[in-house]
């Protein structure tokens, strides 16, 4: 079991939004892609769910492997590169966006929401566990998205991406704007997946999840991976723009 | 806006509903129904909106005028949703040369007039309500494919589409279901409304102009009654019963406000 991706490019006309990315989620560890905005982060997650807008040879080139037991799946070599994503889009790779409320319908109740991955995941359609599993009253499944708190919406997709019951997820920016109390409870939910066997791909702006939880970080400046190193020893970081990074992060704690 | 215009609004927009089942129901004779005796009575008990000038209950006249806009309209508005529902939601789902190739056939039609184009029908095919309700139809799906399409492509990139196919929702589920039937059932239902709506006004108009003898007539024609030839019928008489002219005059301009209510309320909520 392992998500394995190689020498991804994006090319937007002739300029490459994103080059020689690679990186790989092993069951049970946590990757941290770390970077400053507007680095590809976020897109290179996407390329691992063939979600870039264009996904046409011209545009994305990758050599992605997922192993699946016996199968492996290789979707960026298949001639119909929707088709080949299908089988992997849930139950292979979960997605948990940036923006969890802009994620969720607008206007079918939360709880039905969470219902619909429950069946895709061939599991029983009740919400109410999923709901309790991330501290929310059961009744919070009758909300629309718009009557949550930001909190709220960000629990809502972790229990989403929880039922769906994916064997590696996609974490993009999952602690952006929560106050330190809700941000320990979704750093815990984080870590119970892990402990769980779930493969985890983390993007964050912030290094200090990554002495948290990390056991492995890349980080990327412009495009490209620019550090790749094990969540150890962050302060031997070589590339200047990790350093950088990483200083930032030190004056915030005030050490 | 306030509270009761919905609630008016429906109750108004279900009328012609309820009368239409109480005259499938009742089977009124229009054409035996004729008695000089009592030509031009004004209200009484026994007919609570008096008489036309051939002594015909105007209230039994009025509801049976129903049958000449409700199935129809009714049909309008599934030929307008079999044409433009699918269309606009491919094309703006798709996107590409067949979406452009579409919506140009569809601006095509869009660019006749409707009413020019209704009559074009009746006069190369012969005028039947079914078939203006066809090309009522056919005319009024160009203005719904868009309205969908114009939705259904600023909803295609939103992040819950993403997440759902990063969930592995299929497609179909995600634009019939989620972009449709979630989202988009308020505007849909509101433009059926409007072309009930329209399809009363083009049914009245065209039986107020042509309605009044049965050959080489435009709608629907006397003895059969509709609003639109029973205000035509009666209000020229001399010494005629005032209500026979008025009642499908008022009936019509009820039913209309009652659609522009019920659709503005569709609108307010949605946004």
């Amino acid at each position: 079991m392992s998500v394995h991706l190689r020498s991804l490019r994006i090319q937007a006309g002739d300029r490459a939004l994103v080059s020689q990315v690679s990186l790989r989620i092993l069951p049970g560890k946590i990757t941290v892609l770390v970077g400053a905005s507007g680095s590809g982060k976020t897109l290179s997650a996407r390329s691992l769910l063939g979600l870039v807008r264009g996904i046409e040879p011209g545009i994305v080139q990758a050599d992605l492997e997922i192993q699946d037991g016996e199968k492996t799946h290789r979707p960026y070599d298949a001639r119909d590169r929707e088709a080949a994503f299908a089988p992997i889009r849930g139950p292979l790779l979960g997605w948990l966006p940036q923006n969890p409320r802009a994620a969720l319908d607008p206007l079918r109740a939360v709880g039905l929401q969470i219902s619909d991955c429950l069946k895709l995941a061939g599991r029983q359609s009740d919400p109410g566990p999923w709901l309790k599993r991330v501290n929310l009253a059961s009744g919070v499944g009758a909300l629309l998205p718009h009557q949550l708190s930001g909190g709220m919406a960000q629990r809502i997709g972790i229990a989403l991406a929880l039922a769906r019951g994916s064997r590696f997820l996609i974490v993009d920016e999952p602690t952006t704007g929560l106050d330190p109390s809700l941000r320990a409870g979704i750093l815990q939910e984080l870590r119970a997946a892990r402990d769980a066997g779930v493969g985890l791909l983390l993007i964050t702006h912030d290094l200090r999840l990554v002495r948290k939880l990390g056991d492995h970080l890349l980080v990327m400046d412009r495009g490209c991976i620019v550090e790749d190193r094990s969540a150890q020893d962050l302060g031997a970081m070589k590339s200047p723009q990790a350093q950088a990074l990483w200083q930032a992060t030190a004056r915030l704690e005030g050490r | 806006m306030s509270a009761w215009r919905p609630w008016a609004g429906s109750a108004l927009l279900l009328f012609p509903l309820l009368i239409w089942v109480v005259s499938l129901g009742a089977g009124y004779d229009v054409i035996g129904d004729v008695d000089v005796s009592r030509a031009s009575v004004g209200p009484s008990a026994a007919h609570w909106l008096g008489c036309d000038h051939l002594g015909r209950d105007v209230l039994w006249r009025l509801v049976t005028a129903s049958e000449s806009f409700v199935g129809p309209s009714l049909l309008a508005c599934a030929v307008a949703l079999a044409i433009g529902v699918p269309a606009g939601a491919l094309s703006g789902w798709l996107g590409g040369r067949a979406a452009s190739l579409t919506r140009f056939a569809l601006t095509t039609i869009a660019s006749l007039p409707r009413f020019v184009l209704v009559l074009l029908v009746c006069a190369a095919f012969g005028n039947s309500v079914q078939l203006i309700a066809l090309a009522a139809g056919v005319a009024y799906a160009p203005t719904l494919a868009e309205a969908i399409y114009a939705r259904i492509q600023s909803f295609r990139h939103r992040g819950f589409v993403l997440a759902g196919q990063a969930h592995g929702l299929r497609s179909g589920r995600i634009l019939w279901l989620h972009l449709l039937w979630v989202n988009h059932r308020r505007l849909i239902l509101r433009h059926c409304i409007q072309l009930f709506a329209y399809f009363l006004l083009l049914e009245t108009t065209l039986s107020y102009i042509g309605g009044l003898d049965g050959a080489g007539s435009f709608g629907v024609a006397q003895p059969d009654p509709s609003w639109g030839n029973m205000i035509a019928f009666e209000w020229r008489e001399p010494e005629a019963n005032l209500w026979a002219s008025l009642a499908p005059g008022l009936a019509t301009a009820l039913v209309l406000l009652g659609a522009t209510w019920t659709g503005r309320s569709l609108v307010e909520e949605q946004a």
